[in-house]
């Protein structure tokens, strides 16, 4: 089954049934909270001066 | 078990408890709609609806606006909590929004998620018309507006292109199936097509 078939399955199942938010509220705040923890160990205690310079090299900004 | 959504007059009502993500989005647009009118584009609009995967950026179209309010909204957003990536300044950052250059706000201390505020003015065809044309949507008790169905979907598909966009179209098509209307799709294609 190829991905694009998968996104398909997963969203006619959703539109039936709506528990199956509950896996996508799972994997989106564990993203969130992994993200955060990354960052502030790489960043702190100059959070905002070391994100900045972060950015610029990543040509975000 | 319930059906994924439900339409309450022309609001589609998303059937879901409200995430980390929604909650940060809706912070921000509780300061931004002081000042600003808006739309939430992209991504945001396939997971508000159920696709399921990661994002760091919420993108978010804003009409460009005067200095003046403009430093209110940057002033408001930093007592609020944001800071934003290209610096510290309201004047140094409204240089950016005058040259419809993308600016971006987390939360203080955070690197995502964060709102990615997309300039726009009348020339910008294709945005201004889907800016012009909202869809609520709306998750527990947070209302938002974004673009049509239809017309999210085919940006998607025509101007983006990239296989999380497909992904993403694919998702909006199956979910939504029951209230698109094939005739949109028509009238909004040569829309898009003209900022290719």
């Amino acid at each position: 089954m190829k991905e694009i078939d998968y996104v398909a399955l997963y969203a006619k199942s959703l539109k039936e049934d709506n528990r199956l938010f509950e896996q996508q509220k799972r994997l989106i705040e564990s993203q969130l909270q992994g993200s955060s923890s990354l960052f502030k160990r790489m960043f702190s205690p100059n959070f905002k001066a070391n994100a900045r310079q972060y950015l610029r090299k990543i040509g975000l900004i | 078990m319930r059906k994924g959504y439900h339409l309450k007059g022309d609001t589609i009502i998303i059937n879901r408890e409200l995430t980390k993500l929604d909650l940060f989005v809706k912070d921000f647009l509780d300061i931004l709609k002081k000042h600003s009118d808006y739309l939430l584009v992209s991504g945001f609009v396939s997971i508000s609806s159920g696709r399921t995967r990661g994002t760091e950026d919420v993108d978010i179209l804003v009409p460009v606006m005067d200095k003046n309010t403009f430093e209110k909204l940057f002033k408001d957003l930093q007592k609020g909590g944001f800071w934003c990536y290209q610096a510290d300044s309201a004047e140094e950052v409204y240089s950016y929004i005058k040259n419809l250059q993308n600016i971006r706000f987390a939360r203080v201390k955070e690197m995502f998620p964060n709102m990615e505020l997309i300039p726009i003015t009348e020339k910008r065809k294709a945005k201004f018309f889907e800016f012009a044309h909202p869809q609520k949507m709306m998750v527990q008790e947070f209302e938002f507006k974004i673009p049509p169905l239809e017309f999210e979907i085919l940006y998607k598909e025509l101007v983006l292109g990239g296989q999380k966009d497909f992904a993403d179209a694919k998702h909006l098509r199956t979910f939504f199936a029951d209230i698109i209307k094939k005739e949109k799709f028509k009238e909004y294609e040569p829309i898009i097509r003209s900022e290719l």
